[in-house]
């Protein structure tokens, strides 16, 4: 049975107007360590959730059973809990959106990705592990690849889209515990992931030469790789261009679109049907999703939008419901683009730096105060020293805290080529995504204490 | 595991049945109201080495033999694992357990649930400066047998219950948040609906309202070196972080270096390592009433029990599995191995990691006794290194002391130090009479990622010499 076809089942058992999601995932997870497998998990399992409507409110009920008994019960227990709400007076959810048809993007799917083969993934650890031995360096990291169907019925519109996402890091460390390295690649296509190649550039790193240097506090010029570019945009997603947050009047962009909050170069988008990226119809609440521009040339000129935050807001959902309703934390923007600049590469941006830090990934980033774009996070496998225009040698990790928009507003140059980036991290039902992004040179980037 | 045993070293199922139900409100109107219901099975086999696990829904034996073909089917296809030692060894887990509940949380209308939350919101929104007022309750019940092919055979019965307010206040370019009992979804307790109506958030909102808004025009908190005594969901979140993640076995062994990180603690450091002063004393606990990390047995059949972390500021012991232990000699495993739901395999995950209280008295005769120094309770943000050495945090509010006594509120309060400096300037731990247990709702560890509720007990402590103001 199709998702599509479980969420007609779904919602014929509900009340009228209720909306039915189904969401189900096959994935495949291997991780290794030391250079050696350490744990493989495959999951098949299905979310079947009911959102009932009354008087301006939202009540939701889930389960992973399709049977008809179950099902029932649980349009039972949505609109029990809708009803609930109901009785304490009026909401504001002004109902699930009209009748839509969401746009088909190409190149969403891979047929042979969706396949799941356990042997592909344990050709592509024994790829990692040989290129990561012959440098004398032992291969830690995951592969992984999912094929996630999505279907939404509400209203009459029926939606659906099936995708496939892939993901590989390698991170290289000496068997002494020593220096380490780090490379990885999010694709639509587990082909695309190229084992061989990540664990060379992770080994490259790790293997860089000369004596850790150490830096102190301070304000440096900054060349940050995709990958932490990636991290701090998706931090800047929570603080910034949260809809609900804006309409509350605590987001860092409330009173501010329309005002210059980023260099001239930067123009940042959520952009669904961007090729690099991991295309997406349509959200949670049926909403077809159409590329936005958030960043335009330094100037702040939206936020995104799910039904509940746009009605607050008086203004239109922009496909960015997490959850039928919306979710308590608001709508999120799942495909950030920043536009690349002219340099070639990375050793472009270093190539003007006098002395400064080569950042290759950012790790345990948390938003500190959300209205200022705060955040703080360390550096961690690939951290090294620039000088006079050039990587010279490692250093030490180092804590960053500062305003991502600060970080922005300080961009000189980025490279032409944008990279998919991501954590990799897959919590509950499997919802892969990725920040396209280029490298990037900032002028100065506040570090406040060492890390590692 | 009839199945299993003639096709694998070893292998264990658990059937896990869910059910979860989530109510909260902002601004006098329902944020969510949403629950969950879910069962399967996840099949976890060892072959030559090499581990592989495979969840499917549903309970019926076709699932089961489904579940453990595609573990034996993964684990095949991976690359030779070469250390295949022993699991340390572990009686087989017999019989049955359940938490104590006195009401359960599912059987209490949600009408009433509501009516306690909307009181709990409207008394956040006696302050006009208040932006978002939120108000949230959780239950969740966790129903879940474990089989071994080492002939193991248990079930348990877990329920949780409780809740949490909050308070956003903003004034132009400013906002500031006061949260009760804790952040981050409150504080949530193995037991009954009686867990919930004893935080008694309605009467603790109108003060959480007036804090938030003070904070709006209260000084920002200096820079500088100075006291600091840590009490609550903050000293709880500093226990977690720097101490509990820190002897998880499977980072000291490198395993989780390439997402969660490795540990400064190294395998040998039992008995020798200094990891705090002579009054920091740890324990993991899964066996303390209350606790979200209490259990009979964890996820792989071996019983839980207290095991020392620190012993009068020396590394007692870690966090470990059956296989963990083994590699480094331990005689058994510490039954910390615990998993998100059925379609998540276990991994090395904290119980109930406690600071032992120690003989300083009450809060209030710590401040008294501290002379000039920094109090913070509440967390609003965190991040510490991979090695878990180098930490930084930042509380919702901050009372300055001043000649022993609580004095200015204070915003934005942020610390950060090195783990065993920082313990090591432990120079009291508050009594046994102020040490209760706090709750963190979304430990993330594991890939794929793996949220896990865990409890943390202390009694507020003081810190000297300590780096704020740093964010």
């Amino acid at each position: 049975m199709t998702a599509l076809e479980l969420a007609e089942r779904a919602v014929g058992h509900a009340e009228p107007g209720a909306l039915a999601q189904v969401v189900r995932e096959r994935s495949l997870l291997l991780r290794f360590a030391a250079g050696r497998p350490t744990q493989a998990t495959a999951v098949d399992d299905v979310t079947v959730e009911l959102a009932v409507i009354r008087r301006g409110h939202v009540g939701r009920a889930e389960t992973n059973a399709t049977d008809d008994e179950s099902l029932v019960s649980c349009a039972r227990r949505a609109a029990a809990a809708a009803a609930s709400a109901a009785a304490a007076g009026d909401g504001v959810y002004p109902g699930f959106p009209a009748r839509s048809e969401a746009p088909s993007f190409d190149g969403g799917h891979d047929a042979a990705t969706a396949a799941l083969d356990p042997g592909q993934g344990g050709a592509a650890l024994g790829a990692a592990f040989e290129v990561a031995a012959e440098a004398g360096l032992e291969a830690h990291g995951i592969w992984t690849a999912a094929e996630v169907e999505h279907a939404v019925m509400a209203g009459g519109a029926a939606l659906t889209e099936r995708t496939t996402d892939a993901y590989m890091k390698v991170i290289c460390i000496g068997r002494d515990g020593g220096r380490s390295g780090y490379a990885a690649r999010t694709a639509v296509g587990a082909a695309e992931l190229d084992p061989r190649g990540l664990a060379a550039r992770a080994a490259a790193k790790a293997l860089r030469s000369g004596e850790p240097a150490e830096l102190a506090p301070g304000e440096y010029p900054v060349v940050f790789e995709s990958h932490g570019v990636g991290t701090l945009l998706d931090l800047l997603g929570f603080s910034a261009f949260n809809g609900l947050a804006h309409a509350e009047g605590r987001g860092a962009l409330s009173d501010r679109l329309g005002a210059k909050v980023a260099a001239p170069a930067v123009n940042l988008s959520d952009s669904p049907r961007f090729a690099r990226t991991l295309p997406r119809a349509f959200d949670a609440e049926g909403t077809p999703k159409a590329p936005l521009p958030l960043i335009q040339d330094g100037v702040a000129h939206r936020v995104v939008h799910d039904v509940r935050s746009a009605a607050l807001a008086g203004a239109a959902s922009t496909g960015h419901a997490l959850a039928p309703g919306g979710a308590p934390y608001g709508p999120h923007p799942t495909n950030l683009v920043l536009a690349g600049g002219g340099a070639a590469n990375e050793d472009e941006l270093c190539a003007s730096v006098e002395r400064g830090i080569y950042v290759t990934r950012l790790w345990y980033g948390n938003v500190v105060r959300p209205k200022e774009t705060l955040v703080t996070a360390v550096t961690r496998d690939g951290t090294f020293l620039i000088e006079d225009g050039q990587v010279t040698r490692p250093l030490h990790d180092l804590r960053l805290t500062d305003s991502v928009l600060a970080i922005l507003s300080a961009v000189e140059a980025l490279t032409a080529s944008l990279q998919l980036t991501s954590e990799g991290e897959f919590y509950g039902r499997r919802f892969a995504t990725g920040v396209a992004c280029p490298a990037l040179r900032a002028a100065a980037v506040r570090f406040t204490g060492p890390a590692g | 595991m009839d199945s299993a045993r003639s096709r694998a070293d070893y292998a264990d199922a658990r059937f896990v049945r869910t059910r979860s139900e989530r109510l909260s409100t902002r601004n006098g109107a329902l944020d969510e109201l949403d629950s969950y219901e879910g069962e399967g099975i996840g099949v976890r086999v060892r072959v030559g080495g090499a581990w592989g696990f495979a969840a499917v829904r549903g309970s019926a034996r076709p699932d089961a033999e489904a579940a453990l073909a595609r573990a034996l089917q993964v684990a095949a296809a991976q690359p030779p694992a070469h250390l295949a030692l022993p699991l340390a060894p572990e009686p087989p887990a017999l019989g049955t357990w359940e938490s104590a509940a006195a009401r359960d949380p599912f059987d209490v209308s949600l009408a009433d649930k509501l009516a306690v939350l909307l009181a709990a919101d409207s008394g956040l929104r006696t302050d006009r400066g208040i932006a978002v007022a939120l108000a949230g309750f959780q239950a969740l019940r966790v129903e879940k047998v474990f089989a071994s092919t080492e002939g193991a055979l248990c079930e348990q019965h877990l329920t949780e219950c409780g809740g949490g307010i909050a308070a956003v206040a903003v004034n132009g370019d400013e906002s500031q948040v006061r949260s009760f009992p804790a952040s981050h979804g409150g504080h949530v307790a193995q037991g009954g609906y009686e867990h919930f109506t004893a935080l008694d958030l309605p009467g603790e909102a109108p003060r959480v309202a007036a804090e938030a808004v003070a904070l709006l025009s209260a000084p920002a908190c200096p820079p500088g070196r100075t006291t600091l005594v840590l009490a609550g969901e903050q000293l709880g979140l500093q226990v977690h972080e720097s101490v509990g993640h820190a002897v998880e076995l499977d980072r000291v062994l490198g395993r989780e270096a390439s997402y969660a990180g490795t540990s400064f603690v190294p395998a040998d450091g039992i008995g020798s390592l200094r990891f705090g002063s002579e009054l920091v004393n740890v324990t993991a606990d899964a066996t303390n009433p209350g606790g979200l990390g209490s259990y009979r047995w964890d996820d792989e059949g071996v019983e839980g029990r207290p095991v020392a972390i620190v012993r009068d500021g020396v590394l007692a012991g870690f966090l470990s599995s059956r296989e963990t232990a083994a590699e480094i000699g331990l005689e058994r495993s510490g039954g910390c191995m615990r998993a998100e739901g059925f379609a998540r395999q276990p991994i090395v995950r904290m119980t109930n990691v406690n600071l032992e209280p120690g003989a300083a008295g009450t809060l209030e005769d710590l401040i008294a006794d501290t002379g000039d120094g920094l109090l913070i309770e509440t967390n609003r943000s965190w991040s510490i290194d991979n090695k878990r050495l180098h930490f930084q945090f930042e509380g919702e509010a901050a009372w300055e002391i001043r000649d022993g006594r609580r004095g200015r509120l204070l915003r934005n309060p942020s610390y950060a130090g090195l783990t065993p400096e920082f313990w090591a300037s432990c120079d009291a731990v508050c009594s046994a009479s102020e040490w209760s247990l706090i709750s963190l709702l979304d430990c993330g560890k594991g890939e794929p990622g793996q949220l896990m509720r865990v409890s943390h007990g202390s009694a507020p402590a003081r810190f000297r010499d300590v780096e704020v103001g740093v964010a």
